[in-house]
């Protein structure tokens, strides 16, 4: 006869259920994390399709700063950004199906010339959703490297419903700019070179900087540096105006902002992914943010003092560095690395901000 | 200009017995130069030809001495700015002779004559020196800072000045070959950086200006500025005349600067203008 014991047994079975599809749950999403062999599989692949891109030092910066300062430069990597490791990694992991449908994504930065650039190399369709005022100059490279571009009104449309709408007609894959495995992995390769290069030499590093858009690449960079050196503190750097990876940090939970007014258009993004934010709680040691002055002025430095265009997010790393270093954080001799993210700015932009 | 200055300098050593160190024509500095030349072999053995621009000759007296030493085979040539061409013309005259120098973008090669050490060097190994606009030579560096992301002073550009389309290094027995230019040197200012690009932007139909003349009743430049804005042309400037117009009373001069996306969209503006029945003053642009 069902006493309260039995009751009792009936709930706490109940319960003990619950509680596992609850953990399960978690733990598969906790699987669907890329791991650094995921990013060593995309070193292969991307071996001899991405420029290596070089490791530069400077001896008027290491000097300034009392530190020495590695720089991992992306801005020489094809398409001038490192969204091409990611971008090429992904459609590189597509089945022949997924392959013959096309690929779709929603960028009208890097991450869609990336696309359209990886896709013409592996003679598949892209199709990159932007919306109508894009930039004309990033219209036209998509279009150069063979995106077609779809373009929607940003103010009247909803650009996951156009995107959803496109892959019902065409079946092609969604490919988004940062929350993606393959993505993850493939711009993590980037701090995998740099690890890589400077061990050669001997060294390691102490700190790593990396600019924070979405996560893509610092969770990818963090993959790395958790293998290769796991004493190594990797530092997000973000716009002073948009700081929700900062905020996300500090809360626990992925925070949503409005698009931030800054130069650094590469991290306008308005919240981390799933994906990148359960890999940088785990393995970015703190968020930093910096002004647009202190952009502007790292921009300045890379022109003048080591010959190289680096757009305004590409300098968040160095930025963040200088920082740190001023506020007295960072011990003398310490090896710093640095990422840039890309090269990629509109050239009468570059000429404002370096006459101002 | 560095003429002046040599001058001076060689007066220095007389009166103060300092060690005069010529920038182009001294052994070692010549020496120190060619050691690109060793660099360029070492890394690509199968360079086809090596593309040098030439100030006092100094640094292609070295690569060219390296390289020809090396791999006889491979070619040298060499590029001048034309407001400073002092190695063709010493080529010319078989001896280094004074060269006119008018202020060119590429500040680091005008040097009005060349080393005469340098000079018996190269013409010994030098295949052919070419001279190159500044036109091409702003072009040059808006390219290599657009698609390389690399900040090289005019000096620096100007070899690859000469091997863009329409330079004069642009020939068919170059194309498919393996060529090396030297990016020299990166010392530019960033404040002359951007004027630079403006004058690269500029050859490149990007960055275009006219001067238009309209009504001066109301309305008048906003009509224009609507022709432009249907026509995807970004003003830059917009700067209204009124003075010096002599003809009639009741029009001014409105001279723009717009950003367009190139020779095409500038042809197109420029139709676009004449067709609206605008008077323009606007010779860059050619419509057939």
């Amino acid at each position: 006869m069902p006493t309260q014991q039995a009751w009792g047994k009936k709930v706490t079975c109940l319960l003990k259920s619950y509680f596992t599809i609850i953990i399960m749950v978690s733990l598969t999403e906790a699987l669907d994390l890329p791991t650094y062999k995921d990013v060593e599989a995309a070193s292969v692949i991307l071996r001899d399709v991405a420029n290596r891109t070089p490791v530069q030092t400077s001896r008027f910066l290491d000097g300034e700063l009392g530190v020495k300062v590695f720089i991992k430069c992306e801005n020489f990597q094809r398409m001038g950004a490192f969204k091409f490791r990611g971008g090429f990694n992904a459609l590189s992991n597509l089945t022949p199906e997924e392959r013959a449908a096309g690929v779709l994504t929603y960028s009208s930065g890097n991450h869609a010339q990336a696309i359209a650039l990886s896709a013409k190399i592996l003679g598949m369709k892209a199709t990159i959703i932007m919306p109508e005022d894009a930039p004309k100059l990033k219209v036209q490279a998509t279009m150069g490297y063979g995106g077609n571009v779809l373009f929607y009104d940003r103010y009247k449309e909803d650009r996951d419903e156009v995107a959803s709408a496109l892959k019902e007609k065409t079946g092609g894959v969604l490919v988004p700019p940062y929350d993606h495995k393959h993505v993850i992995a493939g711009q993590g390769t980037s701090g995998k070179e740099l690890f890589e290069e400077i061990a050669e030499f001997g060294e390691t590093l102490d700190y790593l900087f990396v600019c924070v858009g979405g996560g893509g690449l610092i969770s990818g960079c963090a993959l790395a540096a958790d293998h290769l050196a796991p004493g190594c503190k990797v530092i997000g750097v973000e716009p002073e105006a948009g700081n929700d990876a900062q905020q996300s940090m500090e809360r626990g939970e992925i925070v949503h902002i409005d698009t931030p007014k800054t130069i650094a258009d590469g991290a306008q993004t308005q919240h981390l992914g799933k994906l990148t934010f359960g890999i940088m709680k785990e393995k970015v040691h703190k968020i930093i943010t910096v002004t647009d002055e202190e952009l502007v002025s790292c921009m300045k430095f890379f022109g003048e003092r080591m010959k190289m265009v680096v757009e305004p997010t590409g300098c968040l790393g160095l930025a963040g560095l200088k920082k740190l270093v001023r506020n007295g954080d960072i011990p003398a001799n310490s090896r710093c690395g640095v990422i840039i993210s890309g090269g990629n700015v509109d050239m009468s932009r570059y000429c404002e901000l370096l006459l101002s | 200009h560095i003429g002046e200055s040599k001058e001076y300098a060689e007066s220095l050593v007389e009166n103060e017995g300092l060690v005069y160190v010529n920038g182009y024509d001294d052994p070692p500095i010549i020496a120190g130069a060619g050691t690109i030349g060793i660099e360029i072999i070492d890394d690509l053995p199968e360079v086809d030809a090596v593309v040098v621009p030439v100030g006092g000759a100094g640094l292609i007296a070295g690569i060219s001495c390296a390289i020809k030493t090396l791999k006889p085979e491979c070619k040298v040539y060499g590029v001048e700015p034309e407001f400073c061409a002092s190695y063709c013309k010493a080529l010319a005259a078989g001896k280094p002779v004074p060269t006119e120098v008018t202020p060119t973008l590429a500040d680091g090669l005008a040097v009005p004559v060349v080393g005469p050490r340098a000079f018996e060097i190269a013409r010994h190994y030098v295949d052919e020196c070419v001279t190159t606009t500044e036109k091409m030579i702003s072009l040059a560096v808006l390219r290599l800072i657009e698609n390389e992301k690399m900040v090289v002073e005019g000096g620096g550009a100007t070899g690859l000045a000469a091997l863009l389309p329409g330079g004069a290094l642009d020939r068919p027995e170059l194309k498919g070959k393996n060529i090396v230019v030297p990016l020299c040197g990166g010392n530019i200012d960033t404040t002359v950086l951007g004027r630079v690009i403006e004058r690269g932007l500029s050859a490149d139909n990007r960055l275009c200006n006219f001067v238009a003349t309209v009504t001066d009743r109301p309305g008048g430049i906003a009509r224009l500025t609507k022709v432009l804005g249907d026509n995807e042309a970004s003003i830059k400037d917009i700067y209204h005349e009124r003075a010096w117009l002599h003809t009639n009373v009741d029009h001014v001069h409105i001279k723009c600067v717009v950003e367009l996306q190139g020779k095409e969209h500038a042809i197109r503006l420029k139709r676009a203008l004449l067709d609206h029945g605008y008077k323009l003053d606007w010779d860059s642009v050619d419509i057939d």
